[in-house]
């Protein structure tokens, strides 16, 4: 089943140029899907696309469609399309609009028609996976950055839709809360089967959870595929290197040197555990070298 | 240059941001403060701006107890940085957006305009002088932010992570844009998540933990040495962190990745990878 898809999507803000170009991209449903790239490159656009904010709320002109749970997008409104996409935007105070934490996530489940006895369960639970238990009557004013950010992710996790949309949701977080958040995302995906669509700029953060990783610029995807096989190519072209995180560098950097191959490593651990391996068959091999 | 003395700070909820604060910044240093969200970070630069007074304790500045100043007296030395640019862009052009701080201090005519083009000349952005602040992209917002500040021609420049947000090559530029500033002779102060970016520039490193001073020493030591930074909600970097486990194999403690390739390709020889 397919989730999200675009056919050869193109979109212009009014008297601008194309800010996406022939967009061809397939989310499968219950995939983790990262976008990256420089700013500009049109990932928020691209996010928008999928909640229905591009055209129906920002206007322009669009070629050919995108179609989410195979349906256009074009043929439905915004609200209709929340039921089953949830967003968190890049400049997430802009989407807090309640005095306080419960009210923030009550908001979108109240708009949805949901008895007040399961608004009390859902903003409980979901307050909780984003480590804010106890902040129901917090003002959102008096919330640091970090928390507001959380707070924003909750209100979606409440509403249960089927497809997360999260445009750079960890910008603001510190180390431990981005790692929380992104192996909540990925619990999310593997056992509820969420289909999940992130913007992130530091890819080392997400490496464990890639099934689909895309890179855009200048308006098109430059590539998108597997974690590894995307990697390896904007490795070799060198434009997007920085992009490339550490361990990818360092494993991409010994396999040219050596021309063959290591074994693909999602985590620092594992490296360490493969490299590690390898030292110890050296010293074993010629204890001299040790 | 700058000088706190057992700062401490509450909230008016009682939330207790800064605890028993002593440090001493000199004058030319390159400084990141790192640590939690929450963990006091912000309140310590405030504090440092006048923007919070502390509840006890004392700064210093320039031989002078700050106790008396406002954040406008402040500003004439200390430029600061917010986070989200959005929130401190208001005019309708870089150039006047980079000329209201220095115009709020009274500078002439001719020193003002004289500033404000230094300012975009060192931030690169003399080609958007004329501009719409607002419609530029993140990174060059926080340039505008930077510039602002710089055309007050401060002594110190606070930046309370400038780098979130944005793409890899923008964080670098506005890196080196800081490490030509700092050498330059600006002192910077830095906060950041960031320990890639604090590892290759910054060559003293305050942690705070709590609202307490958890760690204030140089930035080499903090990673050479096996510290347990995670305690403190913060990760090596990954090269970092994997060279460091493997120096009982005589692998050197390094940050560059391609660097630790070709150490271990030394060791390791061709052979072993099937």
């Amino acid at each position: 089943m397919t989730a999200i898809e675009f056919k050869r999507f193109s979109f212009a803000y009014r008297g601008k140029g194309n800010v996406l170009q022939d967009i061809e991209l397939t989310v499968p449903q219950g995939n983790f899907t990262v976008i990256s790239g420089p700013c500009g490159a049109g990932k928020t656009t691209l996010c928008m696309a999928i909640n229905g904010l591009v055209p129906h709320y920002f206007g322009g002109s669009v070629a050919g469609e995108v179609q989410v749970a195979g349906c256009n997008t074009l043929k439905r409104k915004v609200s209709d399309l929340a039921l089953q996409v949830g967003s968190v935007m890049e400049d997430y105070e802009s989407q807090l609009v309640a005095m306080t934490a419960a009210d923030e996530i009550a908001f979108g489940l109240e708009n949805r028609g949901i008895a007040k006895p399961e608004i009390k369960i859902r903003t409980e639970q979901a307050l909780s996976l984003v480590g804010l238990s106890g902040k129901e009557s917090s003002e959102v004013g008096s919330l640091s950055g970090g928390q507001k950010q959380r707070l924003a992710i909750a209100a979606v996790l409440a509403t249960e839709a089927d497809i997360l949309v999260l445009d750079e949701p960890a910008s603001a977080l510190d180390p431990e809360g981005a790692e929380e958040l992104y192996a909540l995302l990925h619990s999310l995906n593997r056992e509820k089967g969420l289909t999940i669509v992130v913007v992130e700029h530091d890819l080392s953060r997400v490496l464990p959870y890639i099934d689909q990783l895309v890179i855009m610029d200048g308006g098109c995807i430059v590539k998108a595929g597997g974690l590894e096989e995307t990697l390896s190519q904007i490795y070799s072209d060198g434009k997007f290197i920085n992009y490339v995180p550490a361990i990818y560098q360092l494993k991409f950097s010994h396999e040219k040197m050596l021309a063959s191959r290591l074994p693909d490593w999602r985590t620092e651990r594992e490296a360490l555990a493969d490299l590690s391996r390898l030292l110890v068959l050296k010293q074993l091999e010629d204890p001299k070298s040790a | 240059m700058l000088n706190l003395e057992n700062i401490c700070f509450k909230y008016s909820n009682q939330t207790v941001a800064a605890q028993d604060i002593s440090l001493t910044i000199a004058a030319g240093e390159f400084v990141a403060i790192a640590g939690r969200n929450g963990s006091g970070k912000t309140t310590l630069t405030k504090l440092i701006m006048s923007l919070l007074k502390p509840t006890s304790g004392s700064i210093t500045f320039r031989g002078e107890n700050t106790k008396k100043f406002s954040p406008a007296d402040m500003a004439r030395y200390v430029g600061y940085v917010f986070q989200n640019p959005d929130r401190q862009i208001f005019r309708d052009t870089v150039a006047l957006e980079v000329a209201y701080g220095p115009e709020q201090l009274g500078f002439s005519p001719a020193k003002l305009t004289l500033a404000v083009e230094k300012a975009l000349q060192v931030t690169g952005l003399e080609a958007v002088a004329g501009a719409y602040p607002r419609a530029l992209s993140k990174g060059q917002k926080q340039k505008v932010a930077i510039a602002s500040a710089l055309a007050m021609e401060p002594e110190i420049l606070i930046l309370d992570e400038p780098t979130s947000g944005q793409d890899s090559q923008s964080g670098s530029g506005l890196m080196e844009l800081l490490a030509g500033l700092n050498a330059g002779g600006c002192t910077v102060l830095l906060v950041t998540h960031n320990m890639e970016l604090l590892a290759k520039y910054a060559s003293r490193t305050i942690i705070m933990d709590q609202g307490t001073k958890a760690y204030d020493g140089s930035t080499r030591e903090l990673f050479s040495q096996a510290r347990d930074i995670a305690k403190w909600g913060l990760r090596e970097p990954a090269t970092t962190a994997i060279s460091r486990a493997l120096t009982e194999y005589g692998i050197q403690v390094t940050e560059d990745p391609r660097y630790l390739a070709k150490c271990l390709v030394d060791l390791i020889g061709g052979a072993r990878h099937a």
